[in-house]
C-alpha cells in the first residue's frame, strides 16, 4: 500500500476538523476526495505533507510511520495546490531549480523541460512567477509537482482557476501520468465532471468525516434522483396537478417541465400522462451525475 | 542533513536577493548612509578637542561591528518572511527539507553577505575617511565571527515569534536586534552606563567584544578572556535560540503553517 492513514485526527479546541478519518491510496490510483467546503479536505492533505501535525492518528507512507520518516517519505510525495504560491519574484527556471535541489536534482529546468513544453510554458521560462497569468502559475505548480519523479502526488483543487478546456487536459495529464509511471495521485477538486472522469474511487468528507468511499458511477447512482424534461404542448396545469400529488418535484420554464424523480417511477409517470391526455414532444432522461451527488451532500450540512 | 537541500535553500535566496535595487540595499544603501551619517559626526565630535584618541576609529570600528550583528539577525528573519510574503511556506516545507537544512542554507547566505558587506564598508570607511577599520588586525576575524553568531542568535529569537505569531509580529526582525544595542556598549564602554545597566550588559556576548575591540585600539593587546566570554555566551544564546525557533516551529506546525500564508 502506497499510504495508509489510521483514525487521523485534527481537533481545534472543541472544533474537529477532521473525525478519525481512515482510508489507504492503492499504487497506480488515483482517488478523489470529495466534500463541501469546510468539510476537513485541506486539513487532511496538509496533515498528509506534514504541515500541520495531527491531533491524533497515524500516517503511513510505503509502509512507513510519516512521524518517524517525514523527511524519507517527501522525497516521493509532491504536491500543488491553487492555494498557495511559488516564490513569484523568482523566474520559472530559477523555481525549478531551487525546487530541484530539495529533490536532489542538480539541473531543475533540464529535467522540467519536456512537462513544461506539455504544458506550453518553456518558452516563459526566464520570465518571472509574477508575470504569468494565473492558468499559466497553476501549469508552472503542476510540473514543479511532477518534474521530481515522485511516487504519490497530492493535489488540493489544481484546476480550480483553470478553462475547462485546459482543465480537461490536465485530467488527461493525470491519466497519463498513471498509466506511464503508475503513480498514485490524491486530489480534490470542486469540478465533478473532472473527478468522474479521472478518479477511480472517491472519498467524502462531511464535516470531518468520511461518509462514503465508493466508485464515482456509484456516488452518482446513489442519489436515485433522475431528471426528466418533457415539452407538453397541451394539459401543462393537469401535469403540475399529477406530479403534486404523486410527489415529484418539478421546475417549469414556458413549456418545458423538469422533474426530479426515481428511475424506477419514469414509466409509471409517464403511462399516467398518457391515460390524463396531456401531450408532450422532446422527452429526455438524465442520469444522476457526481454533482447531483456533491449538490445533495452539500444542502444536507 | 543534507547539504544538498542546504544548497537549495541558499540559491533560493540568493535568487530573490538578485532582483531588483530594493534587495540590494541592505548591502549598499544603508551601509553607505550609516557611513556617511556617523563618520561626519565623529570628525565633527573630534574637531571639538575632546580627550578621546582614535575617536573616529572608534566609532567607524564600532560602527562596522554592529553592522556584522545587526545584518546576520535581520538576514534570517527576512529569509523566514520571505516565504509568508510570496506564500510559499507551505510549498517549502512540504518537501523534504528539514528545519535544520532550511537554517544550514540561510546561515551560509548570510556569511557570504556579511563577507560582502564587510568588504564593502571597509573599502568606502577608507575611500571616504582614509581609515583602516582592520587596524584591530587578525583579531577583526574572531571578533565578527563571534558577532555574526549574536547577530544569528537575535534572528532566530526573532523568527520564533514570527513562525508562530505570523505577520502580525514581523517587525520583530528589524525591532529585536536594536533592543540590545544599548547594552552592547557599541560606542561607549561599559563604565558608562548605570549599575543595572551593566549587569545586563555583561550577559552579552557582544559587550565582551566592543570592550575588547577598543582595548585592541588603545592598548593594542589581544584580549584572550575577552574573547572566549564571548564565544562561550554565543555558544549558550545560538543553542537556545536555535532550539527555540524548532519548538516554535514546531507549535506552529501544529496550528498549520498554511495560516500564516
Amino acid at each position: 500500500m502506497i499510504l495508509t492513514v489510521n483514525r487521523l485526527k485534527k481537533a481545534y479546541g472543541a472544533l474537529e476538523a477532521v473525525n478519525e478519518i481512515s482510508f489507504e491510496l492503492k499504487s497506480g490510483e488515483i482517488l478523489g476526495l470529495l466534500g463541501p467546503n469546510g468539510s476537513g479536505k485541506t486539513t487532511t492533505i496538509q496533515m498528509l505533507l506534514g504541515t500541520l501535525t495531527p491531533t491524533s492518528g497515524s500516517i503511513f507512507y510505503f509502509g512507513k510511520d510519516f512521524v518517524t520518516t517525514r523527511s524519507e517519505a517527501l522525497q516521493h510525495v509532491s504536491f500543488a495546490s491553487t492555494y498557495t504560491s511559488l516564490p513569484f519574484i523568482l523566474t520559472v527556471e530559477e523555481n525549478l531549480n531551487f525546487f530541484g535541489r530539495l529533490y536532489g536534482i542538480k539541473n531543475g529546468i533540464e529535467r522540467a523541460k519536456s512537462l513544461l513544453e506539455r504544458f506550453g510554458i518553456y518558452d516563459k521560462r526566464h520570465e518571472r512567477v509574477s508575470s504569468l497569468s494565473a492558468g499559466q502559475v497553476t501549469r508552472l505548480m503542476l510540473v514543479k509537482a511532477f518534474f521530481t519523479e515522485p511516487k504519490v502526488v497530492l493535489l488540493d483543487e489544481p484546476t480550480a482557476s483553470l478553462d475547462p478546456d485546459v482543465s480537461r487536459d490536465v485530467c488527461n495529464f493525470l491519466l497519463e501520468q498513471r498509466k506511464e509511471r503508475g503513480l498514485s495521485i490524491l486530489f480534490t477538486s470542486h469540478k465533478m465532471e473532472e473527478v468522474a472522469l479521472c478518479c477511480d474511487r472517491v472519498i467524502v468528507l462531511k464535516q470531518g468525516q468520511i461518509i462514503a468511499d465508493d466508485l464515482p458511477k456509484n456516488l452518482a447512482k446513489s442519489t436515485s434522483l433522475h431528471r426528466l424534461s418533457l415539452t407538453i404542448v397541451d394539459g401543462m396545469k393537469r401535469t403540475q396537478s399529477l406530479a403534486t400529488a404523486a410527489g415529484i418535484r418539478f421546475e417549469v420554464d414556458n413549456r418545458v417541465i423538469l422533474f426530479s424523480l426515481e428511475e424506477r417511477k419514469i414509466p409509471p409517470f409517464l403511462h399516467q400522462l398518457m391515460q390524463h391526455d396531456i401531450s408532450y414532444v422532446n422527452i429526455r432522461i438524465i442520469e444522476p451525475t457526481l454533482e447531483d451527488y456533491f449538490i445533495k451532500i452539500a444542502e444536507q450540512s | 542533513m543534507n547539504f544538498d537541500r542546504s544548497i537549495g535553500i541558499f540559491y533560493r535566496y540568493l535568487y530573490t536577493m538578485r532582483k531588483g535595487l530594493h534587495h540590494l540595499s541592505d548591502l549598499f544603501y544603508w551601509p553607505i548612509v550609516e557611513i556617511l551619517l556617523w563618520g561626519l559626526t565623529s570628525f565633527w565630535i573630534q574637531a571639538q578637542n575632546f580627550q578621546v584618541s582614535n575617536l573616529p576609529l572608534i566609532l567607524m570600528t564600532g560602527l562596522i561591528f554592529w553592522q556584522i550583528c545587526w545584518r546576520g539577525s535581520v538576514d534570517i528573519s527576512v529569509c523566514l518572511l520571505q516565504e509568508f510574503w510570496q506564500r510559499n511556506l507551505v510549498n517549502l516545507f512540504s518537501t523534504p527539507l528539514k528545519v535544520s537544512e532550511w537554517i544550514g542554507g540561510v546561515l551560509m547566505l548570510s556569511s557570504c553577505k556579511l563577507l560582502f558587506t564587510i568588504g564593502f564598508i571597509s573599502f568606502a570607511i577608507w575611500l571616504l575617511y582614509a581609515l583602516n577599520v582592520f587596524t584591530v588586525g587578525w583579531a577583526f576575524i574572531p571578533f565578527a565571527a563571534t558577532l555574526l553568531i549574536f547577530g544569528w542568535s537575535i534572528g532566530f529569537l526573532a523568527s520564533s515569534a514570527i513562525i508562530y505569531w505570523g505577520h502580525g509580529v514581523e517587525m520583530f526582525a528589524w525591532m529585536i536586534g536594536g533592543l540590545f544595542a544599548p547594552f552592547s556598549a557599541v560606542f561607549y564602554p561599559v563604565s558608562a552606563l548605570p549599575m543595572w545597566a551593566q549587569n545586563i550588559s555583561w550577559c552579552l556576548p557582544t559587550t565582551y567584544i566592543f570592550e575588547g575591540m577598543r582595548i585592541i585600539l588603545h592598548q593594542g593587546i589581544f584580549p584572550k578572556s575577552y574573547f572566549f566570554a564571548s564565544l562561550g555566551l554565543d555558544i549558550v544564546f545560538l543553542s537556545a535560540s536555535i532550539c527555540l525557533f524548532q519548538l516554535m516551529f514546531e507549535k506552529s506546525r501544529k496550528k498549520g503553517l498554511a495560516r500564516l500564508e
